[in-house]
């Protein structure tokens, strides 16, 4: 996809600025126009180079990735990508460390949504960071000290054999939950301390859907057209999303000309997916609150959003029709009959359903005024999605970045100020009243042409960064390019910004508000959640019925 | 005490063990209105204490291993497993990195060290696997009726 | 209590009422695929010939390629397939068809593995093998007759017969080597 012009504009203006604040502290700035601008920095300077990017100037954290350039320029290499509101363009911050002891500054203090990406670096590639404490995040307990996956010099394929042991639960007066529970559904359990009713802490363990892919598209079994299939596998809900946010970026960085029907291809899959999504999350919310007939009617209009899916490419799920260039499968004039004709039943349907649900007053009272995120925790957190729109932050990646079809149609954008429960209940409601009017205005401007680009080359050395608007949120990708396949690929799904808000919204709320509370931010993790209980004053613990929360997506690599 | 299956209705646990989880969502897909598998009479239930069946999805990550070798001793016997999806089956699309055990194939020797046995295990390809997949895997399981592929050895001409 | 409250359960039942059973009874009735469906894949034992290109492309090696003694055998995993189809868009001859079968449950993975033996074919000159099949090399002269002449020569006889042309065009002598 071709950037419009006008962003080059704002650009100049945008490294004058950078210039003036930064000083001398900035050793280079350059502009790549499918990146952004990149500022190199030293590492002793990078506490103040985030502190003017995200405080005067008011940017948002995105994402940062931790690359090996040993092979390349013999250091360890961290870019900080930071977003500003409305302009379209993105701020990196680039440093370089000493490849034998790599030791960075941490910034977690100035940017709290830093804090997961370093912990990460730290497990992944052996990235110390000063002035904090580092623990085991990403790996699993028995993994042994000093091998780092993502390294260059380390095999994908390296499998030290796995352990079984147990850990013996602590004593104390703090009271951690005990180790395994018999049942326990993986990949995330959460631990909420309580007192009496209400909740003082929450601890999160997660990771169990780490399956190492993003080490994987770097090895020699994977080429540039073999890693959309295993892109759409990094969630089972939202997996189209990533593998157009893989593409985008590749296409960016070589800047490859993808013709226009293959966009609209793209947008039309992509809002059905957007569609399947938040109908799934509605069921499922309903359910938690033991409203299950709301449940199973919308599950029962689902069904046809997911039979039509099949139609157009061939697959319930997991698509499999994107590939760097275009797409593989063309719409006919039957399967355009065959989409308007389901939009027309699903609007009907769901209106219905849509009145239904918000006037039970079971559902409106427990969802009205709990799990509050104030506006102001919620830009420090940088929270990406319904979330972020529930608690007054206008960001949508559709409408601020555009990509693939997205500027030609027009589309509002819901916006809520209370930030409970209730508004992200209303905002994705709405949300999948625009995604209906947006497929009909993209079947009405539907183009003729190829779907696939004639011309596919992809050099070494390119930066590239693809952004999505995910059901969840903003889904980032960014990408160094390498000989044949990706040198290093970097992932970053909507829930891993959001989940570190449940510490802010389940702080002195009542326990019984916990399980809607969690779903709301529509966890990237299939789960029964087991949530344990202990009370702090009685030294008991107890378990929490088991609160079912299906659904969810895989996104956490 | 063994007690014939066929005389009972099977009671299932779903089990994730680091799924994309649309196989988990085909599961969850199989109670809805569309395919409502409630009419032969299975549920899902919240412990393997209650179960007959498990239903097991994913890789087995690195991560999982120790709670699924806790969640299938706590199975009692007669112990079914139906794996679910091309990770259960053969490993999936990343059957040989660092963080992943590889599918119920590689489980079965971990299985026999700690020694849990298994009465009999199905296999349902499929990414995912559809819910009339999983619905006939569960009936091949049963003995209701009989399995259609067969490993076989073509010689070109 | 006001009519609408009074009136607000019924909104569920007429919903109920309206979609009524929507069940597909799926074993006595058939299943809800479109014509679009990708299953299984099934490979034609008289067009494939060995070359390949599926096994390249195929995201997690579900289709090997390996050689033993003097056969190479195509062997189809079921079990690692995730159903993308790319093997019978890139196959030069066309045998690989992606079919509707989705009811592929199986209780050991023994029963998964399909396989394709082809023979390999052997040097028209020397006897030794040449490592690719009969049909790959009619597919190469079929697209270049003129290699004809040489395609059926393992590389070492190929170089013979070029030395031995060109000694007698220029009208010298050549003499076997023995080892």
């Amino acid at each position: 996809m071709v950037r419009r012009s006008v962003t080059t504009v704002s650009a100049e203006e945008i490294i004058n600025m950078l210039r003036e604040k930064l000083g001398d502290i900035a050793e280079d700035i350059r502009y790549v126009e499918s990146a952004g601008i990149i500022v190199r920095v030293k590492p002793i300077n990078l506490r103040e180079a985030s502190h003017i990017v995200h405080d005067v100037l008011d940017a948002y954290f995105r994402t940062m990735m931790a690359v090996d350039e040993r092979p390349i320029n013999n250091t360890f290499a961290a870019y900080y990508v930071y977003g500003l509101d409305n302009k379209g363009i993105n701020i990196i911050i680039e440093t370089h460390a000493d490849p034998y002891t790599p030791v960075l500054p941490s910034i977690a203090d100035i940017v709290p949504a830093a804090d997961w990406y370093e912990l990460e670096a730290w497990d992944l590639l052996g990235i110390r960071f000063k002035d904090r404490k580092l623990h085991r995040f990403v790996l699993s307990d028995d993994w042994p000290e000093g091998l780092y996956p993502l390294r260059k010099d380390v095999e994908y394929t390296a499998r030290p054999s796995p352990r079984i042991f147990y850990k013996p639960p602590l004593q104390g007066p703090r009271l951690p939950v005990g180790p395994y529970h018999p049942a326990l559904h993986e990949p995330e359990y959460f631990e909420l301390f309580v007192e009496g009713e209400r909740v003082v802490n929450v601890e999160y363990n997660g990771f169990h859907v780490h399956r190492g892919i993003e080490k994987l598209a770097e090895s020699p079994r994977f080429a540039y057209q073999k890693v959309p299939f295993l892109a759409e596998r990094i969630c089972g809900i939202c997996g189209f999303v990533h593998s157009v946010a893989y593409t985008l970026s590749i296409e960016n960085a070589a800047k490859i000309e993808v013709p226009e029907r293959a966009q609209y291809i793209r947008s039309i899959v992509l809002e059905v997916e957007r569609l399947h999504s938040h109908l799934l999350w509605l069921g499922v919310a309903c359910h938690l609150l033991g409203y299950d007939a709301g449940f199973m009617h919308s599950w029962r209009i689902r069904e046809k959003v997911m039979i039509l899916a099949e139609l157009l490419t061939g697959s319930r799920k997991t698509y499999g029709i994107n590939l760097v260039g275009g797409v593989r499968k063309d719409i006919n004039m039957d399967k355009i009959t065959a989409i308007r004709n389901t939009l027309a039943w699903l609007r009907s349907e769901f209106t219905k359903l849509a009145d239904l649900v918000t006037s039970v007053p079971e559902i409106v009272r427990r969802a009205r005024g709990t799990g509050i995120l104030p506006r102001d925790e919620a830009r420090k957190l940088s929270v990406v999605g319904p979330v972020a729109r529930a608690s007054g932050l206008d960001r949508d990646v559709r409408r601020d970045y555009p990509y693939c079809a997205y500027k030609d149609v027009s589309f509002r954008v819901p916006v809520y100020t209370e930030g409970d429960n209730l508004a992200r209940v209303l905002v994705r409601i709405e949300e999948i009243f625009e995604s209906m009017d947006i497929i009909d205005q993209l079947l009405d401007k539907l183009p003729g042409g190829p779907i696939m680009a004639e011309k596919i080359e992809v050099p070494e050395g390119l930066i590239g960064v693809g952004n999505v608007e995910a059901p969840r949120g903003e889904d980032i990708h960014v990408v160094l390019t390498g000989r044949g396949r990706p040198y290093r690929w970097r992932v970053r799904a909507p829930t891993y910004q959001n989940i570190p808000a449940l510490k802010v919204m389940l702080r002195d709320a009542p326990l019984a508000d916990a399980p809607l509370t969690i779903a709301s931010i529509d966890p990237c993790f299939s789960c029964t959640d087991r949530i344990v209980v202990i009370d702090l004053k009685t030294g008991r613990r107890e378990k929490l019925q088991t609160v079912s929360i299906p659904g969810g997506c895989g996104c956490e690599l | 005490m063994r007690v014939d299956p066929l005389k009972k209705s099977i009671w299932v646990f779903h089990l994730n063990t680091g799924s994309c989880n649309a196989c988990d969502i085909e599961i969850l897909d199989v109670l809805t209105p569309y395919f409502d598998v409630e009419r032969f009479g299975i549920k899902l239930v919240a412990s393997p204490r209650h179960a007959d069946l498990v239903l097991l999805t994913g890789p087995i990550t690195r991560k999982t291993l120790p709670k699924v070798v806790n969640a299938l001793r706590a199975v009692p016997r007669p112990r079914y497993v139906l794996a679910i999806g091309a990770c259960a089956v053969g490993g999936g699309i990343w059957y040989d990195t660092y963080s992943v055990i590889g599918g119920v194939e590689e489980l079965k020797k971990i299985l026999e060290e700690n020694g849990i046995e298994i009465d009999k295990i199905v296999y349902v390809p499929g990414c995912p696997a559809r819910p009339e997949a999983i619905i006939y895997g569960v009936a091949v399981l049963l003995g209701l009726v009989e399995q259609k592929v067969h490993g076989e050895v073509k010689i070109a001409e | 209590m006001s009519l609408k409250k009074l009136l607000k359960p019924f909104k569920l039942i007429n919903i109920a009422r309206k979609s009524g059973v929507v069940t597909v009874l799926y074993p006595y009735q058939k299943p809800l695929i479109t014509i679009e469906f990708r299953g299984k894949i099934s490979i034609d034992a008289t067009k494939c010939m060995g070359c390949g290109a599926c096994v390249n492309v195929c995201p997690p090696n579900a289709l090997t390629l390996s050689r033993r003694d003097d056969t190479i055998i195509l062997n189809y995993f079921i079990g690692r397939c995730i159903f993308c189809g790319r093997c019978a868009e890139v196959c030069p001859v066309g045998a690989i068809t992606v079919t509707h079968e989705f009811e592929l449950a199986s209780t050991s993975t023994r029963d998964l593995n399909e396989g394709l033996v082809h023979h390999v074919e052997k040097c028209s000159s020397c006897g030794g093998r040449l490592g690719t099949t009969s049909k790959m090399l009619q597919y190469v002269i079929l697209h270049s007759p003129a290699s004809e002449n040489y395609v059926h020569l393992c590389p070492d006889c190929r170089k013979k017969r070029f030395v031995q042309s060109l000694a007698m065009k220029i009208g010298a002598r050549t003499e076997d080597y023995e080892g």
